[in-house]
């Protein structure tokens, strides 16, 4: 499908291709023509050589002086040689001696010119009276003791005809020939760069999935081949320093751990002991500052744990419903004491494939998030519906919303945004990140809708069953 | 040797231990500390405890190792493991290899507190657990319902659930962690269920203190909750 569609690089080629193919296209037909016509001036002076030789023997002065053309040397009138060629002689005053009929009258070239057919034959184009243009040659003759200037030319109409065929020929001929070129060019670009479709298609793949995917290297010694190498190579340090980084993560998480487990146990003991009232509250606030530290080290734990998990595959199928009323269930008592109304409608009863437990997870965090922002006597309505092939869930609150220009960013780690929650608890600034990456493992979707003017509705879409081919 | 059940603590961070020490012999046990694995092999021969409380991250040796090396020389104590690492696999791994119970840190030392002493229990014939009983606050298993001063409170199952975990742990501590796992049974711990769970107390305070001028139900500021009569 996507090989189909134009992409830009190939029109690219296929243009230069064609265009340089027009430059070339157009250089060699000047060429030739320019080519033809000059062979055909040459063929033209050489007949026209000829035929003043042939006339010089078929002029005679008859009777009363009058110059004539021996008619009678043809076979047949319809060879008749000279049919098309213009003949002027004058005597060497000027005075025309005979004028073909070809002429119908008019003057081949004006007065005699100095030294004119005395050497050369002056070939040259003329212009006659009715427009049309001659090859001519002239020659000087002597006859009966009499000097004569034989002049002889040919109409160059048919000529000329011949070549305007010849350019049209070429006009119509060029930019079919560069249609087909295109065509073809199109063919081959296509085929050129099916490999690098493939390529790509596969290097998003593996963007989209897990960086531990190489792509295949079909020939390693031609550009393609190092191409995919090239590609395998950044993969590899792309691979290593996203497994540096979540194992950073993980790591300072569990350094985190130890000490905090200290601070705890030694303050939790120390409470136990009994203290006085003052030391009392300090080693209170300490150990709620350090059960939110530790809240935060846990997500951080768990987003590492879900980012390190292998590509889906062997994820559970079941209903979305139940798990939802679940999540409903667990947070119950909390939308009920904010006098949060929690309304449902499953409009779509088809099963999902994906990791139950992190996805509860997810949904907690979202539904919480709702929570948090929902005001006192509000309601949250939760949706199931079919979006495509995705079953398509929404939760939306009645809150301050979202400004669309945050609504991303909402899901960005320990990212709080500018309409903080009134109030109620405050998170780790996890939980958001939690959900999205979990429902993105589950390749599935999460967003606030951005066509929202009051409150903030998240959808989450998740692929159902018959949809995911091979996970 | 005085009849205290013995502890024997094997831990190389020293404020933790000290910590400890100090924790468990205010609850009435006797306790030493090891910073290695070869300084707690050598005071489990010499110190014979009741219940070893191992940290799996030791230096030279690691607690598995120690814990396998004592089971191979049938060594009889109980042991509870401690560890930062608190995954589900190594938890397996840890019970495995011959621990009778897990606790991840950072724990709550309350609920340590109530490990140790369900693990020395057992080696001791178990007690009558008593009447559920706190003061004017009854409990009845039978018919799933509570009444304080014969009056009967109006719980949900789950009120109810939670009000019989904090009298059969009464006088006792009770953390957030031991409530999100034994009553809604939440294998991992995320930020919001401490949200419920403390909107849920209040819920219950709400219903069986409110009305009645003695408060049983306390919150322990930094350490979790308590049912005790004051």
């Amino acid at each position: 499908m996507k090989l189909l569609k134009p992409t830009n690089l190939r029109s690219r080629l296929t243009f230069w291709y064609v265009a340089v193919l027009a430059l070339l296209l157009f250089v060699y037909a000047a060429i030739v023509f320019a080519f033809q016509y000059a062979a055909m001036t040459r063929q033209m002076l050489h007949d026209e050589i000829q035929d003043v030789v042939t006339v010089e023997g078929l002029l005679y002065f008859d009777a009363v002086g009058q110059l004539q053309l021996r008619q009678d040397y043809f076979s047949r009138p319809q060879s008749h040689l000279l049919v098309d060629r213009y003949m002027e002689v004058r005597d060497i005053s000027g005075k025309v001696l005979y004028r073909s009929p070809t002429l119908r009258g008019m003057p081949l070239d004006g007065p005699i010119r100095n030294g004119e057919g005395d050497r050369s034959f002056n070939e040259r184009v003329v212009r006659l009276e009715n427009g049309n243009h001659a090859f001519i040659i002239s020659h000087i003759h002597g006859m009966d003791g009499r000097i004569l200037l034989i002049r002889l030319g040919y109409s160059l109409v048919p000529l000329r005809d011949r070549m305007l065929q010849f350019l049209l020929l070429l006009v119509i001929a060029i930019p079919l020939a560069l249609i087909l070129a295109a065509m073809a060019g199109q063919g081959i670009a296509r085929r050129a760069l099916r490999p690098i479709h493939t390529l790509t298609e596969h290097a998003t793949h593996i963007s989209a999935s897990n960086l531990h995917d190489r792509l295949e290297v079909p020939n390693s010694d031609d550009e393609l081949g190092h191409m995919a190498l090239a590609f395998n190579h950044l993969l590899g340090r792309l691979d290593g320093a996203f497994q540096q980084l979540r194992r950073f993560t993980a790591d300072a998480a569990h350094e985190l751990r130890a000490p905090l487990a200290s601070i705890r146990t030694v303050g939790e003991v120390a409470l136990g002991q009994g203290t006085e009232a003052g030391s009392r509250k300090a080693i209170e606030d300490i150990l709620e500052e350090t059960s939110r530290l530790n809240e935060t080290v846990d997500s951080l734990l768990l987003l590492s744990r879900v980012e390190a998990a292998e590509a889906p595959g062997q994820f559970e199928i079941f209903p979305l419903r139940p798990l939802v009323e679940e999540v409903a269930g667990l947070l119950g008592v909390m939308m009920e004491d904010a006098e949060v109304k929690v309304t449902y409608a499953f409009e779509t009863d088809k099963p999902i494939q994906a990791d139950r437990n992190l996805l509860r997870l997810a949904l907690v965090n979202v539904m919480h998030n709702a929570w948090k922002f929902a005001p006192h006597r509000s309601t949250i309505q939760v949706r199931s519906v079919m979006a495509g092939d995705m079953v398509q869930l929404s939760i939306q609150d009645e809150g301050p919303g979202i400004p669309p220009n945050e609504q991303e960013q909402v899901f960005n780690r320990f990212y709080t945004g500018s309409n903080p929650p009134g109030g109620r608890q405050k998170g780790t600034g996890l939980g958001l990140s939690i959900a999205k990456l979990v429902v993105e493992r589950c390749s599935g979707n999460i967003a606030f809708d951005s066509g929202m003017t009051s409150g903030a509705r998240c959808i989450i879409q998740l692929r159902s069953i018959a949809h995911n081919p091979n996970g | 040797m005085s009849s205290q059940p013995r502890i024997l603590i094997i831990e190389d961070d020293r404020k933790m231990s000290d910590a400890l020490v100090s924790g468990l012999e205010s609850a009435g046990y006797y306790a030493e500390t090891a910073s290695s694995g070869e300084e707690g092999f050598y005071l489990v021969h010499k110190l014979r405890p009741d219940l070893l409380l191992l940290d799996l991250t030791l230096p030279h040796r690691n607690g598995l190792e120690i814990l396998r090396q004592l089971r191979q020389d049938g060594i009889d104590l109980r042991v509870l493991i401690l560890t930062s690492h608190n995954t589900v696999e190594d938890r397996v791994e840890g019970l495995k290899t011959g621990a009778d119970d897990y606790l991840g840190k950072p724990f709550s030392f309350p609920e340590l507190v109530a490990r140790i002493d369900a693990l020395l229990r057992r080696m001791l014939p178990t007690s009558d657990p008593g009447p559920l009983r706190i003061g004017d606050l009854t409990l009845d298993l039978r018919t799933q319902s509570a009444a304080r001063n014969g009056q009967p409170l109006d719980l949900t199952q789950r009120e109810f659930d939670l009000l019989l975990y904090l009298t059969q742990n009464r006088g006792r501590i009770v953390s957030r962690e031991m409530l999100a796992r034994d009553i809604w049974r939440e294998t991992s711990r995320f930020t919001p269920i401490n949200n419920v769970i403390d909107v849920q107390i209040a819920r219950l305070r709400r219903k069986i203190d409110d009305p009645f001028s003695v408060k049983l139900l306390q919150t322990v500021r930094g350490l979790g909750f308590c049912l005790r009569e004051p």
